[in-house]
């Protein structure tokens, strides 16, 4: 168990390395290299050569390479262009906000999906099986966005049920806080929720659907044990394992989604940051919330398949 | 934005590329009838665009009408017509859509064939496309796309480059069962070369899942372009969907003008359905297990 647990974190810090190496090579060998974004156009050599040397960016870059991975394993994710802040404090200061609403949408996709892809699965070709594939099927061409903004236009603004941005009321305290904070998260979070949920019930359902046809299930049933108890104990038990690996493997859209759903209702999360950076082009803020994104997402999926070890009794450690 | 609708276990064991009946067929269902035809109509208008509707530019006196006769789409904050913006939208995004899902392609079979005939390939190509299915992409295009100066082009490379590790993994499984056939030990008995073997022998046998693929692939990189447009990462230069959608979100007509963002949202949502249904039903047309053969 702890070699696998190991070798699993080990995996995840060699992602994480890859593809820290792959894009600095890559973003300086693209044409538009972060030097010329930086040095604004009416300066001098003398100024460009100065600030180039500020930053390091005049030395080899195999030496740029070592002494930014150094930096990194420190935490120093350099320094914003346009406010003058360490870029690792102003994303750590918004991350929090991005693991809240992802957390929130990720356990109630896995909540409400449970359900359904069961009760589809043991229902099959009825009305709720056929809505659900034809709702998991459509949900590939759900636009965050579009979505969110559908959400907000219709429960914001034309029934006002709930706020159309923002995250907290900031006038609020202690109980009052709390609500204001999940209210705020209500639209955001169904967002996400909505163009999740499909996919992964019927990706349970599909599994549910070959567990029910094993011979355990059968034995199950020849020693007289009740339908509930065969589909939701051990059915259930068996389908949701590989279904545990998709939702890890779905962080990635998830995270991504996140970043388009905090644009759309001024979520103050890394999305709504990178947002912002991005109409600033404050490069290094961008930089480094894909890092941070790429490392939250690496070690959460690490996570998943870890649990996903403990939880299955055939892997023995 | 959402599992891949095509997993490995869907793949048929033996792979079969349409008989000329099984096409008619295929587009005989109503669903396949109905999708091709939304995706045509979509092509024709990216085509014709400049004969349906000028080119919206600069600002005209009639801002935020609701949908009439005279604007069928309305019209949004600085008095451009939506239905003109919408037309020309297609263009972007059907030339990124399927220029992006070409090089996946190309990329995709290239490596997910070698690393199924080549096993020493095959380390390599599976560790590089785990690691980059591991990442969260759209924050990684993002990245790329900030520091380039946008434009169609660069975003379709960007958003070609990242699609192709799925379609390197489909190709490859399938790559797997078919290099353990007999038909390929027999054509290495008769001394054929490797790439022989791979270009004349395993190619054939994936063309039906390539086509497959560059349906689903197409359809992603249509939601990739519209999520970095609507980061205002798109080309300048050019509409597109995702571009309409940022332009409401900075002009605060989110809440006021819900036909600005409706199109746009409807466009992506019928050209992406559209293709995804195709390119499903597409596959399920190629099984031979449910044609008999």
């Amino acid at each position: 168990m702890v070699r696998f647990v190991l070798s699993r974190a080990l995996k995840a810090v060699l992602t994480v390395w890859i593809a820290i190496t792959s894009t600095f090579f890559l973003l300086r060998l693209l044409p538009g290299d972060p030097t010329t974004l930086m040095v604004e156009g009416d300066m001098t050599p003398e100024m460009q050569a100065a600030l180039l040397k500020t930053y390091g960016l005049d030395r080899p870059l195999w030496e740029q390479y070592v002494s930014y991975l150094r930096e990194l394993i420190q935490g120093n994710l350099g320094i914003s262009f346009r406010q003058i802040q360490p870029v690792t404090d102003i994303i750590l200061d918004r991350l929090p906000w991005t693991l809240l609403l992802a957390g929130c949408a990720f356990v109630l996709t896995v909540a409400v999906g449970i359900p359904i892809g069961v009760t589809a699965a043991v229902n099959r070709g009825k009305w709720l099986d056929r809505a659900l594939q034809g709702f998991g099927i459509s949900a590939n061409a759900l636009f965050v966005p579009s979505v969110a903004i559908l959400l907000l236009v219709f429960f914001g603004a034309q029934l006002g049920w709930f706020p159309i941005g923002g995250a907290i009321d900031p006038d609020t305290r202690g109980t009052a806080a709390y609500l204001s904070l999940a209210h705020h998260l209500v639209l955001p979070v169904l967002s996400l929720v909505l163009v999740q949920l499909g996919p992964y019930a019927l990706t349970l359902r599909t599994n549910m659907i070959e567990v029910l046809g094993e011979d355990y299930i059968r034995a199950a049933q020849a020693r007289g044990l009740s339908a509930r108890r065969r589909v939701w104990k051990h059915g259930l038990r068996n389908a949701i394992l590989p279904a545990l690996t998709l939702m890890g493997l779905q962080l990635g859209t998830l995270v991504g989604g996140a970043v388009l759903t905090e644009t759309v209702f001024a979520y103050p999360g890394v999305g709504r940051l990178i947002y912002e950076a991005v109409g600033q082009q404050d490069y290094p803020v961008i930089q480094g919330a894909f890092i941070m994104l790429a490392v939250t997402v690496v070690f959460a999926n690490a996570l998943t398949d870890m649990l996903y070890a403990v939880l299955n009794p055939r892997i023995r450690l | 934005m959402s599992a891949p609708v095509l997993t490995e276990q869907a793949l048929p064991p033996v792979p079969a590329a349409p008989k000329r009946s099984s096409w008619s067929g295929y587009l005989r269902q109503p669903i396949v009838a109905l999708s091709v035809l939304v995706l045509l109509v979509m092509v024709l208008m990216a085509v014709f665009a400049p004969l349906i509707a000028d080119e919206p530019t600069g600002a005209g006196p009639e801002v935020l009408q609701s949908p009439s006769g005279a604007h069928w789409f309305g019209t949004d904050d600085l008095g451009q017509d939506v239905f003109a913006q919408v037309v020309w939208g297609a263009r972007t995004s059907l030339v990124i859509g399927l220029a992006a899902s070409l090089i996946a392609i190309v990329l995709g079979t290239t490596i997910g064939l070698t690393a199924a005939y080549f096993r020493p390939v095959d380390a390599v190509a599976t560790v590089v496309t785990d690691v980059m299915l591991a990442l969260p992409t759209l924050p990684l295009m993002i990245m790329l796309a900030a520091v380039v100066s946008p434009s169609v082009w660069t975003l379709t490379l960007i958003i070609g480059f990242f699609a192709w590790p799925e379609v390197a993994r489909l190709i490859r499984s399938q790559g797997l069962v078919i290099s353990a056939m007999p038909y390929i030990d027999g054509a290495r008995v008769l001394g054929a070369t490797g790439w022989r073997i791979v270009t004349r022998e395993i190619l054939p046998a994936v063309v039906s899942l390539m086509i497959v693929s560059v349906l689903l692939t197409a359809s992603r990189a249509v939601i990739s372009e519209a999520g970095l447009s609507f980061l205002g990462l798109g080309d300048p230069d050019a509409w597109s969907w995702g571009r309409i959608l940022l332009n409401a979100q900075r002009s605060g007509t989110i809440a006021i003008a819900w036909w600005q963002t409706l199109f746009p949202s409807l466009a992506i949502l019928l050209l992406v359905l559209a293709a995804t249904l195709a390119g499903m039903r597409f596959n399920d047309n190629r099984d031979p297990r449910r044609n008999g053969g």
